[in-house]
């Protein structure tokens, strides 16, 4: 341990080794995965999966990025054995790195301050996004996001009211004469979050077997006769 | 200061002892810019954490602009304080100890001090890009493929000048400080351009980008701020204790174990990536019980019975308490991955804690104890040219701040956890009852500011004085001249 040489040598071998486990490796094997004509279950027809993002869709996943979403929401659905995502409601099977093929930058999160949102697209609207970014207690009393204001603005009517004003109850409604109007970031970031669902059940991602309660699901194994 | 020049003369390994006077009296302008320049950004980043957290007291609390939502003002204090602070204090501090455990001068002064230069201006385009929205998004890697390469090439110029001198450092052997430096000069080149590639510039597909991004995040953590911070600890507590270290074969098995298994880890059970790695990543973070049980016992032995000789001397202060924060740090890791445990914790505020604790609590108490004890000698003045009271405030406020954040940041997490562990519990109502610690945080964050300001104070009183000094004694000299 008193030549640069050996201790340059160990750094070299040491960083190499974790540098082919966690870059390598998995480029190996899920570096080529591929859109897949597949439906596992029901006598569905077969349906292609993943399918690419709509260009409104594309350019919402810029303003989620560029206004750091990821910062309180996740976007992956754990299975059952690891956590209670799947009975929150946040989606309907695990997800896996199938489902991310087509997203750039691939946002997965580190910590949920806000709800998942893998499947936000199945269980919202348009108009439920727009109300939740216009202010978000309006939807959920309770909830703690902020109000992202500076994606709408409201300007004085001219002639017709605008077909696509939001409708706002009355409290937070816009003086007489005004109307709120979301700018198009508003309605590219609400067309991401409705292209977020992942419910195609694939090979590696079949329906989950649901525990029917809380126990432990190994149980049912060993109990069974 | 009796410790520190009574050298101690034993056959295990102490700390070489060197003179003061001959290595460094050479231009410190290129560490006094890395130094100086992390502390600023430091104080910045802890603003732009403290501003994120009253964002917990009223959800509308600027919420009006788009350069101070929440999402952003996150992004730019990640920013600030790994870029920002943490690489240039490693830096900084690491340089000083190559030149001092090696006997020598710094090579390429010049050098050094124009890539501090470089490195902060892309810090500063960096944190300016997170605040207009134009990051990539990764947590701890948010920048733009422009501001990348500036990085690098500002970390090679004085990554390559520390090469350089460790090379021309004097025959004998090495203090454990030195691998534990040239670990992290080495390590943080290779992980950042990887990202870079695979990230910014040739963008991997799909969920490849997440595991390539857990995998920059634990390494840059745990090998290259661990082994900056312990390179600081491993010197300055047994020299200022005037003891010899325990045992060098401990610090050699804690480094090469930490290269080997530090960097595994990372990833989230149940991410969308294979189980092998994951499983890899748990395996990985339980083995790094092993270095830490290393550096324990180590140190143990080495200050066993001298604890009071903390009060006397304000480096090791910091560097003893750092180190404590370290072993709790690390602990929290290891229990974090236990499924059990990870099934839980994993995706609440429980790690938010930990990285807390590991970034404020080891390595900017670390760097600061590195820091008063080299700020001095870099500007020949006297080590009691600190004002010991706005030291002392210094201490006590960023530790109590840090545990105060700390063991609200971990209650929050636990409870979130628990709770939402029964699905019967509404998501919002959970959220709901964490607010309550997380306000208690923000106390924290508050006293972390306020000492860091202290700090700044006292840094800036000394700069003054080193100016008034070096002032008085170009003119003292210029009249001498002529007699």
């Amino acid at each position: 341990m008193n030549s640069g040489a050996t201790l340059f040598l160990g750094l070299f071998v040491s960083m190499a080794c974790s540098f082919l486990a966690f870059v390598l490796g998995p480029q190996l094997q899920i570096g080529n995965l591929a859109q897949t004509d597949t439906v596992v279950t029901g006598d569905a027809s077969p349906q292609t999966y993943p399918i690419g993002q709509p260009g409104d869709a594309h350019q919402g996943a810029e303003v989620y990025r560029a206004n750091g979403c990821a910062a309180c929401h996740t976007q992956m659905v754990r299975p059952w054995s690891l956590g209670p995502d799947i009975q929150h409601g946040w989606g309907v099977r695990r997800s896996v790195a199938e489902d991310y093929l087509f997203e750039q930058p691939v946002l997965l999160g580190t910590q949920r301050i806000g709800p998942d949102l893998a499947n936000f697209g199945r269980r919202s609207d348009l108009n439920g996004i727009l109300f939740r970014l216009y202010d978000p207690r309006l939807i959920t009393p309770r909830s703690l996001m902020p109000s992202y204001r500076f994606l709408f603005e409201q300007h004085a009517i001219q002639g017709a009211a605008s077909p696509d004003a939001l409708v706002l109850p009355a409290q937070i409604a816009p003086p007489a004469g005004y109307e709120v109007l979301a700018r198009p970031q508003a309605r590219a970031l609400a067309a991401y979050l409705l292209s977020l669902r992942q419910d195609v059940y694939l090979f590696e991602a079949p329906p989950p077997l649901a525990p029917k309660t809380n126990a432990v699901p190994a149980a049912t194994n060993s109990t069974a006769k | 200061m009796s410790a520190t020049d009574s050298p101690a003369r034993t056959a295990t390994p102490s700390p070489p002892q060197t003179s003061r006077a001959g290595a460094e009296r050479v231009c410190p302008a290129g560490r006094l810019a890395l130094c100086a320049g992390a502390v600023a950004w430091l104080f910045i980043a802890l603003l732009l954490g403290l501003l994120d957290s009253l964002k917990f007291h009223d959800p509308g609390f600027l919420a009006g602009s788009p350069y101070l939502s929440y999402g952003r003002v996150h992004a730019a204090q990640d920013t600030a304080l790994l870029y920002g602070f943490a690489v240039p204090a490693s830096l900084g501090v690491g340089l000083w100890l190559l030149c001092r455990l090696g006997r020598t001068v710094l090579a390429g002064r010049f050098v050094v001090f124009l890539g501090a230069l470089f490195w902060n201006f892309a810090v500063t385009v960096a944190v300016i890009a997170n605040v207009c929205g134009g990051g990539r998004g990764y947590d701890y890697f948010d920048l733009t493929v422009h501001c990348a390469p500036l990085f690098f090439v500002a970390y090679l110029l004085i990554g390559v000048c520390g090469m350089l001198t460790f090379h021309q450092r004097q025959p004998g052997p090495l203090y454990p400080s030195q691998w534990f430096v040239l670990g992290s000069l080495f390590w943080f080149p290779w992980i950042f351009s990887t990202a870079a590639m695979l990230l910014l510039l040739m963008p991997a597909r799909g969920t490849l980008q997440s595991a390539i991004h857990w995998w920059y995040v634990h390494n840059v953590d745990n090998v290259f701020l661990g082994f900056a911070g312990l390179a600081s600890s491993f010197y300055f507590i047994p020299k200022l204790l005037g003891r010899p270290l325990h045992s060098r074969q401990l610090a050699a098995m804690a480094f090469w174990t930490i290269a080997l298994f530090g960097g595994w880890g990372g990833i989230p059970q149940g991410a969308p990536l294979p189980s092998w790695i994951i499983s890899l990543g748990v395996i990985g973070t339980v083995l790094s019980a092993v270095p830490v049980l290393a550096i324990f016992t180590n140190f143990y032995r080495t200050t066993r019975g001298d604890l009071k000789r903390l009060d006397d001397n304000l480096t090791l202060r910091f560097s003893y308490i750092g180190l404590l924060f370290y072993f709790v740090a690390a602990a929290q890791q290891i229990v974090g991955v236990l499924p059990n445990v990870s099934a839980i914790t994993a995706l609440t505020w429980f790690g938010v804690a930990q990285k807390q604790l590991f970034h404020l609590g080891f390595f900017a108490l670390t760097m600061f104890g590195a820091l008063y004890y080299i700020i001095p000698r870099l500007l020949d003045v006297e080590e009691t040219a600190w004002r010991p009271k706005l030291a002392k405030a210094h201490f006590y406020l960023t530790v109590i701040g840090i545990v105060i954040s700390y063991l609200s940041l971990l209650v929050c997490g636990v409870g979130q956890g628990v709770l939402l562990a029964n699905p019967a519990h509404p998501f919002a109502d959970v959220m709901r009852s964490t607010l309550a610690p997380l306000r208690v945080s923000t106390a924290g964050d508050l006293l972390v500011v306020v000492g860091t300001i202290l700090f700044l104070l006292n840094f800036a009183l000394l700069l003054t004085r080193a100016c008034f000094k070096c002032w008085a004694d170009c003119c003292v000299g210029k009249e001498k001249q002529p007699a």
